[in-house]
């Protein structure tokens, strides 16, 4: 098992794709760090540019751009409340109470060790174990992807908070929104309007954009006065240690990689899904659940962690099935091809010095993320927080057009953005929850496409739904996690009670 | 105001004329009407710097998704016809949009280029699938109605559907159509016997068969493809259909025949480049060249089929 990997690794330490590691991740945190800006459409541009590379050198940059920006998002999640990828929605949870509370470098720090942690758990994953775990993406059909989205969606229930009507409704606009577009099923035109725009659906990225990085930017334009944190905020306060709460997080770190693993193997789920599970999970068994959404630095630890264990794991069903397990993943693929290496089984015995030498960069540009993320990053971005509020709200909302634009080189989705935006800012300001919306867009169309492929193939059969023992154990889990404040609720009672 | 006309006209056309000379003298535009990293992208980025190779000239991507293509399709469409805007084109996709709903261009709205890619429709199965050939298939499908569930790679209206429907009037069998929505979602749901039938390209087929891990029960091609020599194809089996997916270069209509033939020149050079063939091959990519006049007949003969198809049956209401 392990020698393709010491056959490949001589390769990869050739300067040329060293380079091409750490040029790749520095420019994966800036991709990621800005709002609008995401690895998907940093690699996708990359790829013409890598035809008179070597494949490992493409490959290298892919991968540090893969997980840098996986990190980057956390950012400017934990600096200015505003996700840099859709997956940092999670960090925002406890990031900025964190920041608020002037721990903004601790939480910089733990969403730094966390995502390399995460992601080189994740890698390992990926050179030790492929091909079993290619086993375990093939049990999931329609009808288990289907309880797969619906469990995924029950954590909603965690980010009800205390208002959980408007979390609710935050939720079913998220629904509403995923049915815009095409019906692949039957071809008709749903929510679109007549606009061929909407045909293929709201775009995850101009949603995100719109609802998370203009109300903030609207915000700071109100308050216009400058209010820039002091800078004693940006240095580590005593206590901060992470080596000092190592205990705390081992575990944090264990469940949220694994987790993270076993969501990237399952295509088309990504690193939002992942990072959301993560951090319910370890709120699910912490003992103080409700100290986290106040800055619980166990939040920002799950969240990144789950969403960079993501990464390497969704490498795995694109490697050997080509099917990519995310995004990213699936501009990776496309830049496989463009060096003529078609992914699936083949692909390991034909060039197995790129897939083994891929996997390496993997775990070599997490630990890059310690090394850039954690000295470098925060001494320079955490400067944005010195920029007065009058000069970023504008440096934001540049940076937002710019990148809804160049997602598909048209107007109208800068528009659609702007729009969102107004949304967003009068949901945050009348106390609607924004992380539900996503939510809903991104699994609402996974649920629903996923369950009616199953009564099709099974003629409307929907006791199919619960055939295997495969979705009998995901509705199980799903039960569990829609119950679990209930059980809570019971024991502390039952507690008090015997107290009295 | 005719005098007017005339004049403009008489202009555009030295204008033309001049262009015509030392075309191409500026970058042209290759519009992809898919994102970036897409199948058709992929293809557009590899193909492009051979292209240029041979025409010597700057050829830049332009990325314009949406709506299944038809947004860059139909930005082609209206583009000038001064052969600095070209773009991939996908058939029968493009074409099969404009019977489902009303869009802005119709097979007369472009200027024929080259064919590049043809990749013919298979229908396949899991290899320890009891199905073994077309005929059992099809046996299944007349004894049990509308019983079979065959996953398509695409919606309603793909080439993989109107191809099982094609099977259908041919044969009398009924299947179930299931739409995928995409080629890896379904073979994956295939191997993990999540689907029994799928109908998808042979490109994108042939590393899993020759892995043993699925079967395919025919090729719809006209003769046997090249990548799998010992496929028989639907003909061979008695059912006469021949389709697929195929990719080409066009441009607006309205192009000068020049222009259009020195693209359709330098397309064939960078086809037989040696270093664009083996990237080609390694990739599994059926390349077919066909040169503009060769490419119009087939739009032609492709868009009546649909015509036909839609007037006895239109795959949506």
């Amino acid at each position: 098992m392990f020698e393709p990997l010491l056959h490949a690794l001589p390769v990869v330490l050739q300067w040329p794709n060293l380079v091409a590691i750490i040029v790749g991740t520095v420019s994966g945190m800036v991709i990621g760090s800005l709002p609008g800006l995401t690895a998907t459409m940093g690699i996708a541009i990359l790829i013409p540019l890598t035809f008179t590379m070597e494949p490992l050198v493409a490959l290298g940059m892919m991968a540090g751009i893969y997980n840098g920006a996986m990190y980057g998002g956390s950012i400017p999640a934990i600096l200015l409340r505003i996700p840099g990828t859709p997956p940092s929605i999670v960090t925002t949870f406890d990031g900025p109470p964190m920041a608020q509370a002037g721990r903004a470098a601790y939480a910089l720090k733990i969403a730094c060790w966390s995502s390399a942690i995460g992601g080189a758990i994740s890698a390992v994953a990926l050179m030790t174990i492929a091909p079993p775990l290619v086993r375990i993406t093939l049990l999931f059909g329609p009808a288990e992807y289907f309880w797969v989205a619906v469990f995924g969606l029950a954590s909603i229930a965690v980010l009800l908070g205390r208002d959980p009507v408007k979390g609710l409704a935050a939720a079913c606009f998220g629904l509403l929104l995923s049915m815009v577009g095409l019906d692949t099923v039957t071809g008709h035109e749903r929510l679109a309007f007549d606009s061929k725009h909407l045909l293929d659906g709201l775009n995850l990225i101009v949603v995100l954009t719109g609802l998370y990085a203009l109300p903030p930017a609207i915000r700071m334009a109100e308050q216009a006065a400058a209010q820039g944190l002091r800078s004693a905020h940006l240095k580590l306060q005593e206590g901060d240690s992470i080596i000092a709460h190592i205990r705390d997080f081992l575990p944090v770190w264990l469940r949220s990689g694994i987790i993270g693993i076993f969501v990237g193997i399952l295509p088309g789920t990504g690193g939002s899904m992942a990072a959301f599970i993560a951090y319910n999970e370890t709120r699910r068994v912490d003992p103080d659940p409700d100290s986290f959404g106040k800055g619980n630095p166990k939040g920002v630890a799950a969240a990144e962690c789950g969403n960079n264990a993501d990464n390497a794991a969704a490498m795995i069903p694109a490697l050997t099935l080509g099917v990519p397990g995310s995004g990213v993943a699936a501009v990776i693929l496309a830049g496989l091809l463009v060096h003529g290496l078609q992914p699936g089984p083949q692909l390991f015995r034909e060039n197995p010095d790129v897939v083994y030498g891929f996997m390496i960069q993997m775990l070599l540009t997490s630990a890059l993320l310690m090394l850039f993320g954690g000295q470098l990053a925060f001494r320079v971005f955490a400067q944005i927080l010195r920029v007065p509020p009058v000069l970023l709200a504008p440096m934001i909302l540049c940076l937002a057009v710019v990148g809804v634009y160049t997602l598909e080189n048209s107007i109208f989705e800068v528009w659609l953005m702007l729009g969102f935006g107004l949304v967003g800012y009068v949901m945050t300001r009348t106390g609607y929850p924004l992380a539900p919306v996503i939510l809903g867009l991104i699994l609402g169309d996974m649920a629903e496409q996923q369950y009616r492929l199953t009564l099709l193939i099974n003629q409307g059969d929907w006791t199919s739904l619960f055939r295997s023992p495969l979705s009998l154990t995901i509705v199980g889990l799903t039960c569990l996690v829609l119950s679990w404040p209930l059980i809570q609720h019971l024991r502390i009672r039952r507690r008090e009670r015997r107290a009295a | 105001m005719t005098r007017k006309i005339l004049t403009l006209a008489a202009a555009s056309l030295m204008a033309a004329g001049t262009a015509l000379a030392d075309y191409p003298e500026r970058p042209i535009d290759l519009i992809v009407a898919f994102s970036p990293g897409g199948g058709t992208d992929v293809a557009a980025r590899t193909i492009e710097p051979f292209i240029e190779k041979y025409l010597e000239a700057d050829i830049t991507v332009l990325n314009k998704p949406g709506a299944g293509g038809e947004i860059g399709f139909t930005a082609l469409a209206e583009s000038k016809p001064d052969g600095y805007t070209i773009g991939f084109i996908n058939i029968p996709a493009m074409f099969a949009y404009s019977y489902e709903r009303e869009t802005r261009y119709s097979r007369a709205s472009f200027t024929p280029i080259a064919n590049l890619v043809s990749d013919p429709g298979i229908l396949a199965v899991r290899a320890d699938s009891d199905i073994k050939s077309l005929a059992d298939l099809v046996q299944f499908g007349k004894d049990n109605p509308k019983a079979m569930p065959i996953g398509t790679s695409g919606s309603v209206g793909s080439s993989e559907h109107l191809a099982i429907k094609q099977v259908e009037s041919l044969t009398g069998a009924q299947f179930n159509h299931v739409p995928f929505g995409s080629t890896a979602p379904l073979r994956t749901a295939l191997l993990g016997g999540h689907i029994p039938v799928a109908a998808f390209n042979l490109g994108e087929a042939v590393q899993f068969m020759e892995e043993g891990q699925i079967r395919v029960l025919g090729v719809m091609s006209d003769e046997r493809a090249g990548m799998a020599a010992d496929i028989p194809t639907f003909k061979e089996q008695g059912i006469d259909l021949v389709t697929g997916s195929s990719r080409g270069i066009a441009g607006p209509a309205g192009m000068p025949k020049e222009i259009v033939d020195k693209l359709s020149e330098a397309i064939r050079q960078a086809m037989e480049d040696d270093e664009y063939v083996a990237k080609a091959k390694a990739a599994d990519v059926p390349l077919n060249y066909l040169p503009a006049d060769a490419y119009a007949t087939f739009l032609e003969a492709t868009d009546k089929n649909l015509a036909q198809a839609w007037e006895k049956d239109p795959w949506k209401q």
